[in-house]
């Protein structure tokens, strides 16, 4: 689990109400929002949402029509991105295919005044840095997938930069080696506290590797917080399907007062959250209760339920390995809602049509309203 | 290529397109005034007509500068468009580089009489400039043609991350750009340098009182006894192309190797 950025620390990067128009197209609509300084930050989006459009105004490669992004304090609406504290790692990589994987490295210190001894050890430094020792001599362009990422890693890091744009860096790879990449960008972010600023469309990448990730629809951030609480606390139902699985029922509010709501749920029967529990979602109308399919159990012969339970019957099983996903239809309810179940040994994974009792609890909901 | 038919049509289209240029040699070498079989003995004197002839040599002075010419202006005004096509979005942008590629379907007797007229009309005195000029207006739409690809094969990131890392737009364009799109601007001068080079009808117009090899050997063509001599011209000429299509083949495969890029063909 990710140590927990603390919140009192600096300001890297603050985004006031910048606003990007393509043509009439809005690609940014009103962004707000502070990036700490030493932060893994992540921005989380399903494609065409203006994930990089709001990291390339960062950079510096795409001007703003109107509002304002802050580096460090400092307005950059002059800063030309060849002057930006900043550095990117590009979705394809951008490397130098008629360079070397040194020349490539040392790109940013061709204005450097250090002599070139003490570039060249620079350069080496660089690449130790990200397990590419030794390969300084190769030809940049016949590098793997993941050798090219780590040059491209080792180039955008040699200039030290105040904050380290990274745009789907992972996505060109296959599943191994991202999972292991993730892990070292996160080892690096720490050994290094620079501020890293990651694009990415795939939420469980963000989730592992983030301090805290803002949640993009349409050009607008939808919600802003640390993994945890995006995936406990969705403040809509956008953002719950989005980040995991999650399962909705219908609900009625039948009272409510300063200390708890009260729903009727088809399905789970009379029940009471606390205000925390209720997402700010405020489009009014149908009331709804979601919850995730771990937060529910399957009761075997004999078990009881520590909380809550309800009846219902087996109506899809997929077998995972180690986890089985059961689909539930509730007495009560007509769409089936997902559970899923760690595999125990010695504990037999049940057939569809098997009539069973699902526990449940009142905590783990969330109501949207 | 399974089927006998299509190796035959293969076969006829080859002999159809290098039959006469396999003539070219043997009647150079030939001591008969007459352009027909059977030969009559062996001799070098047609080359050495060639050699000796100031005209000629003039005429080919004349072309070898209008052709280099050609080949750096319709070059250069090439990257700027097809950068300008492939990079920027512009109001008008499919009119403006249809405009441009326009002289490509052109007859180009057209664009020959209409330059002469302007040119009298604005008062340029006719000379090896003016053929220069009609020649890069020919051969820009071919350059452009050329250079397009190799613009668009481009990832634009590449430029982005030389910026982002601190590099001029300027020095980004000489450090990174221009080195990967070289092959495509070594087939793009080519490319000019030879529709300069046995371009006629913009050179017959346009020249004056000057002469290009084309024009020249046209002149000659009315005088059999010349004939020898232009084929021994014509030797040099198919020697001196494939020596340099053969070196600048060489260049863009090693231009291709050194940046891993996929071949997609080139020139040849
Ligand atoms: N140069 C441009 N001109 C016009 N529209 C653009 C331009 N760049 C991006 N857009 C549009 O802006 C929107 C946001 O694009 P952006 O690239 O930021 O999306 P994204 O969230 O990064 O998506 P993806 O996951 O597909 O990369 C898209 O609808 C895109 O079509
Ligand atoms: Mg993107």
């Amino acid at each position: 689990m990710t140590i927990k950025t603390a919140s009192d620390r600096p300001t890297m990067i603050e985004f006031r109400e910048v606003q990007k128009y393509y043509g009439d197209y809005h690609a940014l609509r009103g962004i707000s929002a502070e990036i700490r300084a030493g932060e893994f930050f992540s921005l989380l989006g399903p494609s065409g949402c203006g994930k990089t459009t709001l990291l390339r105004t960062i950079a510096g490669f795409e001007d703003i029509s109107s509002g304002a992004v802050l580096i460090d304090g400092k307005d950059m609406s002059n800063v030309p991105a060849n002057k930006r504290p900043t550095n990117m790692v590009f979705q394809s990589y951008a490397i130098f295919p008629h360079l070397t994987v040194a020349e490539n490295v040392g790109f940013g210190l061709r204005r450097d005044p250090r002599s070139s001894a003490e570039k060249a050890r620079a350069v080496e430094e660089a690449l130790e840095l990200v397990g590419l020792k030794g390969y300084g001599p190769r030809a940049a362009h016949a590098m793997s997938g993941g050798q090219r990422q780590r040059v491209a890693l080792a180039r955008a890091l040699i200039l030290k930069p105040k904050v380290l744009l990274l745009d789907e860096p992972m996505s060109a790879l296959d599943k191994k080696i991202r999972e292991q990449m993730q892990v070292e960008l996160i080892k690096l972010q720490r050994e290094l506290g620079i501020t890293f600023v990651l694009v990415t469309h795939d939420q469980e990448e963000a989730l592992v590797m983030s301090d805290r990730i803002a949640v993009m629809f349409d050009g607008e951030i939808a919600q802003l917080a640390d993994p945890e609480t995006l995936y406990r606390h969705p403040n809509s139902r956008r953002v719950a399907n989005f980040i995991g699985v999650m399962n909705f029922l219908p609900a009625r509010v039948t009272a409510e007062s300063d200390s708890h709501v009260a729903l009727e749920v088809p399905g789970l029967g009379p029940l009471e959250v606390t205000p925390d529990q209720v997402a700010a979602q405020t489009s009014g109308g149908e009331a709804t209760v979601g919850f995730r399919p771990e937060t529910l159990t399957l009761l075997y012969e004999g078990q009881t339920a520590s909380d809550r339970e309800a009846p219902g019957v087996i109506d899809e099983v997929v077998y995972y390995g180690d986890m089985t996903y059961y689909d539930i239809r509730l007495d009560g309810v007509s769409a089936p809602v997902r559970i899923s179940m760690r595999n125990v040994f010695g504990r037999p994974v049940l057939d569809v049509g098997s009539r069973i009792r699902v526990a449940w609890s009142p905590g783990a909901l969330v109501l949207f309203r | 290529m399974k089927s006998p038919g299509l190796r035959l049509f293969a076969f006829a289209y080859l002999i159809f397109l290098y039959a006469p240029i396999v003539l070219l040699p043997i009647f150079a070498f030939n001591s008969g005034t007459i352009i027909a079989f059977p030969l009559k003995g062996f001799t070098l004197h047609w080359f050495d007509q060639l050699f000796s002839n100031a005209t000629l040599g003039q005429a080919l002075r004349n072309s070898l500068i209008i052709a280099v010419s050609t080949a750096i202006f319709a070059t250069t005004l090439g990257i700027f468009a097809a950068r300008a096509s492939t990079r920027y979005r512009f109001p008008g942008k499919p009119g403006i580089m249809g405009l441009i590629m326009l002289p490509l379907v052109l007859p180009e007797i057209i664009v020959a009489v209409s330059l002469l007229i302007v040119l009298l009309g604005i008062g340029v005195p006719l000379s090896i400039f003016t053929v220069i000029l009609g020649h890069v207006l020919a051969a820009t739409p071919y350059a452009i043609a050329v250079l397009n690809a190799a613009f668009s094969s481009l990832d634009k990131s590449l430029e982005e991350a030389a910026y982002d890392l601190g590099e001029t737009k300027w020095s980004t364009f000489r450090l990174i750009t221009l080195p990967l799109v070289l092959p495509g601007i070594v087939s793009s001068m080519l490319m000019a340098f030879t529709i300069s080079l046995d371009e006629f009808i913009i050179a017959f117009f346009l020249a004056g009182e000057q002469v290009t090899l084309p024009t020249y050997i046209f002149s000659q063509l009315r005088f059999p006894k010349q004939i020898p001599m232009i084929m021994a011209l014509g030797t040099c000429l198919v020697i001196a192309s494939i020596v340099l299509l053969t070196i600048a083949e060489y260049a863009r495969r090693r231009g291709i190797a050194k940046t891993g890029a996929k071949d997609t063909g080139g020139f040849l």
